[in-house]
């Protein structure tokens, strides 16, 4: 009995070991701009998973659709979404009061693609809006406008002077 | 001998760069507009306060120093060189108060690489900057391409005794017309016809890629902008390869070789002499060294396989050689590809390229195809006088809007800038290495600076030492404005110290 116990208890520890390593080794790594630029001979061909919040806008074209994802800061990259793979809609795209939907693409890295005449980009093979975008806030100082007016009623003062009789208070033609 | 700096000096200076930061000031209104336009209020409210106060500086420098005298040669090339400084600063404020530059230092560098039309950047999460800060990025580079001093010429200081010497200070030293105002205005109706027409097709090619309407022309305007001036900005991080568009590649490579011409050369073709296109010592220049460069670039990237095929080869290839020629600095591959797939020899390719750059007067910066031109006739002369019988009088001669002989004066001037360009190339690319930074990306990135590219292999980030960064503003500086008027500036300030020292002794 204690023989058997063990033998299920090694087959239950056996299979949790396995089976999550060989779920992983199936799910495309997780990348980043980053590491496809510098590693960029590594990544070639292989299958990738990207994730970043679309930029404001949503290329389509004739054979499929351009995505920008930001990933970071000033990074992103180019995802090619051929016309056989279905796009989710994007429902927010970036822009300076939106912060856009965040997705996450399965997709082939090439690091200088023969389709597109050497670009560096992903072309997908899924597609899936991971988070939806929102506004964003970009509230109005107040410091900001009671600045703005002071420095107003000053520049208003200095232009009195200036206009007020030109020339009459000009320098004398004195030769330098 | 250094003559003495008297108080009449500083009101010329003072005044005129008084008038300048005007001109500023009134220029921030278009981001203000652009702002207002798309609702984004804060930013108007920034812009705003950034106007007030760059007209406020303007206005009491102009008042306490005004004066009716013409700025004579020493003064023009001062004001030159310090109103760009000026203008550096103040222009500044919108970047700081973005909240998009981590220090002033920061935004100063954006800005004197926005007027020198260089292209290099520090601002973060340029993604998701407003329209406004956009469209200021991209006006500082189109003016600043013509010139601030330009602008100031046409709308504010009109044909003043000194105003051609405050043309020849900023770098543009092309007689289209007689009269100075003229030639200001030429260059402004040159700049704006093709900032129509440019917006105009690059905003078409936008919407045919799957652009909104309400913003392709928008975008058309910056690309343009960047393009014509040879600035190299774009609104979003990924540069051209935003877009993801031949098209609009193909047409940005057209206006930045036509930004990279010489003003009198626009003029004279404008005017009908469509000849001198073909006969003209830079473009004969610009077309050789181009050829020189790629055929380099071509070998690099084959020996190293980096491109599937001749047409990724050429689209990637050439853009980004006629983007290193021309100064302008746009880019439709991503900056650390130059070091882990172009390597070296791409890279020195490139570097070559950017270091010579584009024509004199012309929205560019490098060499200029002119000195290379130059030196070269001189060096052909040189041995043709030698293998010539000793009483054979041997003159060289080149050809730009007419034909000119060639003086040893006119070489040696050529000579001179050539090796100060190289200096600053230098001292920028030790300065690097100095950081731990490997040799061939400094001079990559120096000469980039330099020559007022914007091309960038990495190493300039938000996080680079300061003291790089104040090296890189300077070659930006010095580089635009073609060193005179800056040594000028060095001379003037010197002058000024040693007058202050003689009064203290006297007193």
């Amino acid at each position: 009995m204690k023989g058997r116990v063990a033998a299920c208890v090694a087959v239950t520890m056996l299979l949790l070991a396995l089976v999550p390593s060989q779920t992983l080794a199936e799910e495309p790594p997780l990348v980043t701009t980053t590491q496809l630029v510098e590693q960029s001979a590594t990544w070639d061909g292989k299958t990738v998973s990207f994730k970043g919040e679309v930029l404001e806008d949503v290329l389509a074209r004739a054979d499929g659709t351009w995505l920008n994802l930001s990933d970071g800061n000033n990074t992103a990259m180019g995802i090619f979404v051929p016309k056989t793979v279905s796009m989710p809609t994007i429902s927010w795209a970036e822009d300076y009061r939106t912060i856009g939907d965040t997705v996450l693409v399965t997709g082939v890295f090439h690091r200088a693609c023969v389709e597109h005449e050497g670009e560096t980009d992903i072309h997908a093979l899924s597609v899936v809006v991971v988070r939806q975008g929102s506004t964003k806030e970009n509230p109005i100082h107040r410091d900001r406008v009671v600045w703005l007016v002071v420095l107003a009623l000053a520049l208003a003062v200095v232009m009195w002077f200036y206009y007020r009789k030109p020339g009459e208070n000009l320098s004398p033609h004195e030769d330098p | 001998m250094v003559r003495r700096v008297w108080k009449e000096d500083f009101r010329i200076i003072g005044y005129y760069t008084g008038l300048i930061t005007i001109g500023v000031g009134l220029l921030m209104l278009v981001p203000m507009v652009t702002s207002l336009v798309f609702r984004e209020w804060e930013s108007a409210v920034d812009f705003g306060l950034s106007i007030v106060l760059t007209l406020l500086v303007g206005y009491v420098l102009a008042l306490v120093s005004r004066t009716k005298n013409t700025p004579g040669l020493t003064h023009a090339m001062v004001i030159a060189a310090g109103s760009w400084l000026v203008a550096m600063v103040l222009s500044a404020v919108p970047y700081v108060l973005s909240g998009h530059a981590l220090s002033l230092l920061d935004a100063c560098f954006d800005t004197m690489s926005g007027y020198t039309t260089t292209g290099l950047f520090l601002l973060q999460d340029l993604d998701h900057i407003s329209q406004g800060l956009n469209m200021w990025r991209h006006l500082l580079t189109y003016v600043g391409g013509q010139g601030i001093v330009v602008l100031a010429l046409t709308f504010l200081i009109g044909s003043t005794g000194g105003a051609y010497k405050l043309m020849v200070g900023e770098g543009k030293d092309e007689k289209l017309v007689p009269n100075v105002r003229h030639i200001a205005v030429q260059i402004w109706r040159i700049s704006l016809i093709y900032l129509l027409i440019g917006t105009g097709v690059l905003g078409i090619l936008a919407i045919v890629g799957g652009m909104k309407p309400q913003l392709a022309f928008f975008h058309g305007a910056y690309i343009f902008m960047s393009a014509w001036s040879t600035g190299g900005f774009a609104p979003y991080s990924q540069n051209m390869q935003y877009y993801h568009s031949l098209p609009m590649e193909t047409v940005s490579m057209v206006f930045m070789v036509l930004g990279s011409f010489n003003f009198a050369l626009h003029y004279a073709v404008w005017t009908g002499n469509r000849r001198e296109i073909l006969h003209n010592v830079e473009i004969v220049s610009f077309t050789i060294t181009v050829l020189t460069t790629f055929s380099l670039t071509c070998l690099a990237l084959m020996q190293r396989g980096v491109y599937p095929n001749a047409v990724a080869l050429f689209r990637r290839g050439f853009f980004q050689l006629l983007s290193a020629h021309t100064t302008t600095g746009q880019s439709n591959i991503y900056a650390r590809t130059f070091v882990r797939d172009w390597g070296s020899l791409g890279m020195l390719a490139l570097t070559i390229a950017m270091a010579i750059g584009a024509s004199a007067a012309s929205t560019g910066g490098g060499f200029k195809g002119m000195r290379m031109g130059i030196i070269f006739k001189g060096i052909v002369t040189d041995i043709r006088k030698l293998l010539s019988p000793e009483r054979a009088i041997v003159v060289g001669h080149y050809h730009h809007i007419r034909d000119n002989t060639l003086t040893d004066g006119t070489v040696k001037s050529a000579a001179v800038i050539v090796v100060l360009y190289v200096l600053i190339y230098v001292v920028g690319a030790v300065v690097g290495m100095a950081y731990g930074y490997p040799m061939a990306d400094t001079f990559f990135e120096s000469v980039s600076a330099g020559s007022n590219t914007g091309l960038s292999c990495g190493v300039t980030q938000a996080t680079m030492p300061t003291l790089l960064k104040i090296v890189y503003i300077v070659e930006m500086w010095m580089g635009r404005l073609e060193f005179l008027s800056v040594f000028t500036l060095f001379g003037f300030i010197a002058a000024s110290f040693r007058g202050l020292k003689r009064q203290k002794v006297a007193g």
